[in-house]
């Protein structure tokens, strides 16, 4: 690098922070956006720079959405909740796969691979009759508990588990006399932590920027998550832009936050996953 | 002392059971509904609770799309429909078709009391093929066309030239184009939704006639179609379409200098689209002597509500009561579906917005004269079908009587199943 | 994959004399601990689909409860591949795949190219820029891309313009490449661009981190072995880094093809649910999903739902075919 920079790769470095602008400038308009008002936005030129109109956006995006607040809520319990059952489910799952012999253990294990080739829209309209029937419609169990276990995970922490814990510790305790159950709890989840990071900060974006899913079984405003009660402010037909914004940022700041803190795990952890599967 | 407190006890318990007993009488309606509809049921909701003590209602409103899919879908699972549903014009052949909503001209409801107070082409529309009554008329849309009269006056055209026929209309544009810089329309689509509107002979709907025959391989499509493409020729329409962003902005603005549409137009202009251009605007009824029905907003019972006398009554009082449907018209310029509120001398008033113009006695006068609608389920579909193929006239140059023909097709195909 | 599996059948442990129950644990432990997944993939994925494949032969008008469902054969398949719609919503996933899917890696791989051979300290900050677009909200960013695409009022075009308009000694030098005039991004030519740059702006970061990851696993000899024969930065990526990053090449590319093909949120939210004018940026997920939720024909949209999984199952066994060939 310190010798001379060659002219071409000079070019390269160029294309390489233009493209860097391109991928951060929707995230910037976004912000400045939520800081002006419906008429500054829809002016020539649009505005650059920061206005001062982000209280009145707020306070319009909660005039819209009266429910706002209660979604955000809803959106975060149904996030923290399905990465929490993840956890335990595909940890234990994994668990098993990596530390027993079992009958049948590598025909269930590709089955589980298998469905994750099943694409989602396949289940959307039957979910959404099923959910009808059973009566979870509206219902944040509809969003829970068929997310509570994904392939995934149960993949991720089969790998970790193998890779990161000896088998002859597993031995040794149960030599000792442990019960299963404890050894999964004193032995392998203390070690796995690293794994439960990774997982939990995978499940719960996916979780958070779920759109699909209570698309087809959240029906009534209250009970919308946020990406849906940010979609409601479109078809208004006075749609609302500053505060369209000032939804969209808060919808995608703890996401940033969480990237900026873990990104290189969340990076490995989301490539890792897609790679080895 | 012991005694003394336990009567007080028990009468707090009394009193508790009795409150509570009360509190079981009283009923809480769920009503559905979507802006700016919504408005009229919000400012009438304290009247009704004061009429109707044991009745309470709550108010849920939607985006006009998301309203409706939200509704096929509880419709269709069965899950948090509400007491009342509004169902608007464009969905209200689909909604009136499908089993779901009770029939009203039936007991207990017998709605046949009263409906003859109702404007009478409006009802055909929430009719069922069997002839069940599935919805009420709580307000219509009769046709109108808004200008700017500022803009007109500047380039020289008057109000005559533009309503006289619609050749005159696009040489109107034509002019106003090239003396102001404007356009006359959104889209020239609009001309074609306006024209496969009106003066449509009784028994048939827009697209389908009662018997489900196909209507749009005919004179009065390809009529559309050929003024639609005129007015894209002659560059007076903005290509834009009616809701987007850069249509309430040119209307806003007055770089586009007219909009036909239903005489709630007049309402949205006021409200939040141009509330600055406050005695700029005018109406007028349509070009070409078209009387057309453009939107209209409809109550319904769900089958499976759990509420329904306590639904029926609040129906009854929107729909029938003449305080609130002018209520409706001074709101949001609803206008009414009831004939005795038309007769209102509040019609004779003169509307501040529209340059003291007294245009409800002019929307009054075009309603009258508004044919019956046959509404059908597949009027969506076909909405979408003649959309396209209108778009294939207007960019692709595409041969009038084909794309219709194709359309026909299409139509047919989709309402395969009656 | 194999790594465990493969393991040589364990030394059991020979469990204390008498205790029944740890050796009988050490039996039922792995299914208990394995029995969630089961217990829900079969209520909520198995039973849903197979509900869905039989619901794909009947016609049901919903509103008149589960009872109501008639038997009609193969008529929603056959229906469904003869709709217009259902053939343009094909049309448009197929050219929004390859819109958005081609430049993703035809610009991946150069980039993670250049970021592994030339980045040191920036690196990291460098693939998070973009790599962040993936993680965040379809749902919050296509809203703002909306606005962005705006005809009159939008950023795209007020850049777009300014560069066509772009004048040296009165000629306007890049109108050839750059549009003069304002581009009104929902006409039907231009929906699908639109929707297809939002795509690839989502992706091409997801993409060059896989791509990344497979470079770090070339060995450097085979570099130095290239630059004793005399080959320069552009020869060792031609038949160095390219050849080695075939594996992850179609890997990555199944991936793109297996997202592409059942593309909702972004196409749902910049048209509004709509599709756009003349339905040019409807793709075969969203028809789907009209078809069932706002036209309430669940059977028909059930039967597209298959056809549209056949499409996806036959197209990645192609790929299979033509790029993995070789590896396996």
């Amino acid at each position: 690098m310190k010798i001379s920079i060659k002219k071409d790769q000079l070019v390269a470095y160029v294309i390489v922070a233009l493209g860097g602008v391109i991928m951060l400038a929707p995230f910037y308009f976004m912000f400045v956006f939520s800081s002006h008002s419906n008429s500054g936005i829809l002016s020539i030129p649009p505005p650059i720079l920061f206005g001062d109109f982000l209280v009145e956006n707020f306070n319009t995006l909660i005039d819209f959405l009266p429910y706002f607040w209660h979604n955000i809520s809803l959106s975060l319990f149904v996030a923290v909740v399905v990465t929490i059952l993840n956890l335990l489910f595909c940890s234990l799952a994994g668990y098993a796969f990596a530390m027993f012999d079992f009958k049948g253990k590598n025909f269930l294990f590709v089955g589980i691979m298998a469905t994750m080739l099943l694409p989602p829209f396949l289940g959307m309209i039957p979910t959404a009759m099923i959910m009808s029937q059973i009566g979870w419609m509206n219902d944040p169990k509809a969003l829970i508990i068929p997310a509570a276990c994904g392939a995934m995970g149960i993949f991720m922490m089969r790998q970790f588990i193998a890779s990161a814990i000896p088998k002859e510790l597993v031995e040794a305790a149960r030599m000792d006399g442990c019960k299963e159950f404890k050894i999964y709890y004193r032995i392998i989840v203390p070690l796995i932590t690293p794994a439960f990071g990774t997982l939990g900060l995978i499940t719960f974006i996916g979780t958070w920027n779920n759109f699909m899913g209570p698309l087809v079984v959240m029906n009534d405003m209250k009970m919308f998550t946020v990406p849906l009660a940010l979609r409601a402010l479109q078809g208004t037909g006075q749609v609302p832009w500053g505060a369209v914004a000032v939804g969209a940022a808060i919808a995608v700041l703890p996401l940033i936050f969480l990237f900026m803190m873990a990104s290189r795990r969340l990076i490995d952890g989301l490539t890792a996953g897609a790679v080895k599967g | 002392m012991i005694t003394f407190k336990k009567t007080a006890v028990s009468s707090l318990l009394c009193t508790a059971l009795l409150s509570n007993a009360a509190y079981a009488e009283q009923v809480e309606i769920t009503v559905s509904s979507f802006p700016n509809f919504n408005q009229v049921a919000e400012a009438a909701v304290p009247l009704f609770e004061a009429k109707y003590p044991n009745i309470k209602v709550k108010i849920i409103s939607m985006a006009y799309g998301d309203h409706h899919n939200a509704m096929t879908t509880a419709l269709a699972t069965g899950a948090s429909l509400p007491d009342v549903m509004s169902v608007e014009a464009s969905y209200i052949g689909r909604f009136a078709q499908s089993g779901g909503l009770e029939s009203l001209n039936k007991a207990p409801y017998n709605s046949g009391e009263f409906t003859d107070q109702i404007t009478p082409f409006t009802l055909p529309q929430a009719t069922s093929s069997n002839g069940e009554l599935r919805a009420i008329p709580a307000d219509i849309g009769p046709g109108a066309l808004f200008y700017r009269q500022d803009t007109l006056k500047e380039a020289g055209v008057t109000q005559a030239d533009l309503i006289k026929d619609w050749d005159s209309f696009i040489e109107a544009g034509v002019k106003i184009k090239a003396k102001t810089g404007n356009y006359l329309l959104a889209n020239a689509v609009d001309i074609k939704d306006i024209y496969i509107r009106a003066n449509l002979k009784n028994g048939e709907g827009i697209y389908f006639d009662k018997d489900h025959n196909i209507l749009v391989n005919s004179p009065r499509f390809k009529e559309a179609f050929r003024l639609a493409k005129a007015a894209r020729v002659a560059g007076i329409d903005a290509r834009v379409g009616a809701w987007s962003a850069e249509w309430t902005e040119g209307l806003k603005r007055g770089t586009i200098s007219s909009q036909m549409m239903g005489a709630w137009l007049g309402g949205h202009l006021e409200d939040w689209i141009a509330p600055d251009s406050t005695g700029l605007w005018r109406s007028s009824q349509l070009p070409n002597e078209a009387f057309a029905s453009w939107g209209g907003s409809f109550y319904a019972i769900p089958v499976k509500a759990k509420h329904k006398p306590e639904a029926w009554e609040f129906i009854k009082f929107m729909t029938t009561t003449k305080e609130i449907q002018l209520l409706g018209m001074k709101e949001v310029n609803a206008f009414p579906s009831l004939i005795s509120a038309q007769d209102d001398p509040f019609f004779n008033e003169e509307i501040a917005y529209l340059g003291g113009q007294k245009a409800r006695i002019e929307w009054k006068a075009s309603s009258a004269k508004i044919p019956t609608v046959v509404m059908d389920r597949y009027d969506e579909s076909a909405r979408q079908i003649i959309n396209d193929a209108l778009e294939q006239v207007l960019e692709k140059d595409a041969d009038i009587d084909t794309v219709l023909a194709e359309a026909e097709k299409q139509i047919k195909r989709k309402a395969r199943r009656r | 994959m194999n790594s465990i599996t493969s393991q040589s059948v364990p030394h059991k442990a020979p469990a204390k004399k008498g205790n029944f129950w740890l050796r009988k644990g050490n039996k039922i432990a792995p299914y208990f601990f394995i029995s969630p997944f089961f217990i829900i993939f079969g209520v909520f994925g198995l039973f849903p689909l197979l509900f869905s494949l039989y619901l794909s032969f009947h016609y049901w008008e919903p509103a008149a409860g589960l009872a109501a469902m008639e038997w009609v054969g193969l008529e929603n398949y056959i229906f469904a591949f003869q709709d217009d719609w259902f053939q343009k919503s094909i049309y448009n996933t197929g050219v929004i795949a390859l819109k958005s899917g081609i430049p993703q890696h035809a610009l991946a791989i150069p980039l993670a190219f250049f970021i592994h051979t030339s980045f040191t300290r920036w690196r990291n900050t460098v693939i998070g820029v973009y790599f962040i677009p993936y993680i965040t909200s379809t749902v919050a960013i296509s809203l703002v891309f909306t606005t962005l695409f705006s005809r009159d009022f939008g950023m795209v075009n007020q850049v777009l313009t300014s560069l066509g308009n772009f004048t040296i000694a009165d000629m306007k030098v890049l109108s050839w490449i750059f549009p003069v005039e304002n581009i009104d991004w929902t006409r039907p030519e231009y929906t699908k661009d639109m929707i297809s740059f939002v795509v690839f702006w989502r992706y091409v970061g997801w993409n060059t981190v896989l791509y990344l990851s497979a470079l770090q696993t070339i060995p450097r000899d085979l570099y130095e072995a290239a630059i004793i024969d005399g080959a320069n930065r552009y020869q060792q990526f031609r038949y160095v880094t390219l050849p080695m990053l075939k594996p992850m090449a179609f890997f990555a590319v199944t991936l793109t093809i297996i997202g592409n093909l059942q593309l909702f949120e972004e196409p749902f939210i910049i048209t509004g649910g709509t599709g756009g004018i003349d339905q040019a940026g409807k793709t075969a997920a969203m028809h789907m999903y009209i078809t069932a939720f706002v036209e309430s024909d669940f059977g028909t949209a059930s039967a597209i739902s298959w056809i549209l999984f056949m499409i996806i199952a036959g197209l990645t066994w192609l790929n299979h075919k033509v790029l993995g060939g070789s590896n396996h």
